[in-house]
């Protein structure tokens, strides 16, 4: 089992949704996902939230990585603030590639951005700014 | 702009930058750079950028104008600090654009704040 491996069994969500995680580094997060119907809204492209929910998880995947395991352990950081762009469309059938980043990570907060790109052609699909907190168990 | 005292470095298809070097009037109580005056040049910075992959004519037809931003205060700067304000382009579509900003110190590559901007493309009436 790889790191990824591993952290991927504790993400829940995203194995609801679907992703799966392509690469994991310091700093860097990437999951893949094939579009389905299951993700579409009532217009038959992809729901927003499938976006949003799928790049707060590649930022903090990133984040993961940077800060290690010890430190996730130690202080869990958790998105406090997000902001997208959702930029154009995604239909069913369409492999789509979620790049999360971190921008500057502090000892109590942490801004990273991801980015939706579809697979085949490159296209930006939607961009995503996160906030997160490191919050100490102890105290 | 004129006001805060920036200049435009470059400007291409795509990309723009703008540069300040900060005073204390630039400052807040805390004198480090206002947020404002970074806010303030991305969204002029990015505006150009738009401009730049539109043109004028079109411009003149269909006005942009921002209608969202969202900034992460990364760093700081102080009076005397140089600035450099990178913007791009993410995306120009018909009725909406998206672009980003960066700001660094010149010399460094630490971002000390970046905004993403959303612009709406107006068609003037009649």
């Amino acid at each position: 089992m790889t790191e990824g491996e591993g952290l991927m069994r504790r993400v829940p969500f995203v194995e609801l949704v679907g992703a799966e995680l392509e690469e994991m580094r310091e700093g860097y997060g990437r999951l893949a996902l094939i579009v389905e119907e299951k993700h579409t809204n009532p217009n038959g492209v992809m729901h927003g939230g499938v976006a949003t929910a799928l790049m707060d998880s590649a930022a903090a995947i990133a984040l993961g990585a940077l800060r290690g395991e010890a430190a996730r352990q130690d202080s869990p950081h958790a998105t406090v603030e997000m902001n997208a762009s959702l930029i154009a469309a995604v239909r069913p059938g369409e492999k789509i590639v979620i790049e999360g980043r971190v921008l500057s990570l502090r000892r109590s907060v942490a801004f990273c951005e991801s980015e939706v790109r579809r697979d085949s052609d490159g296209d930006l699909l939607a961009k995503g700014r996160f906030t997160f907190v490191l919050r100490s168990r102890s105290g | 702009m004129q006001l805060i005292g920036a200049r435009e470095e470059e400007w291409r298809e795509g990309y723009v930058r703008l540069a300040l070097t900060l005073e204390s009037k630039h400052t807040n109580p805390h004198g480090v750079v206002h947020g404002g005056v970074l806010t303030t040049l991305m969204d002029e910075a990015i505006g150009g950028v738009i401009a730049s992959v539109r043109g004028l004519e079109e411009m003149g037809i269909a006005p942009h104008s921002t209608v969202a931003m969202n900034v992460s205060f990364l760093g700081s700067a102080r009076a005397g600090d140089e600035i450099l304000i990178e913007a791009r382009v993410l995306k120009v579509g018909r009725s909406i654009a998206f672009g980003e900003a960066e700001v660094r110190k010149r010399g460094s590559d630490a971002v000390i704040a970046k905004g993403g901007l959303t612009f709406s493309i107006r068609q003037r009436r009649g």
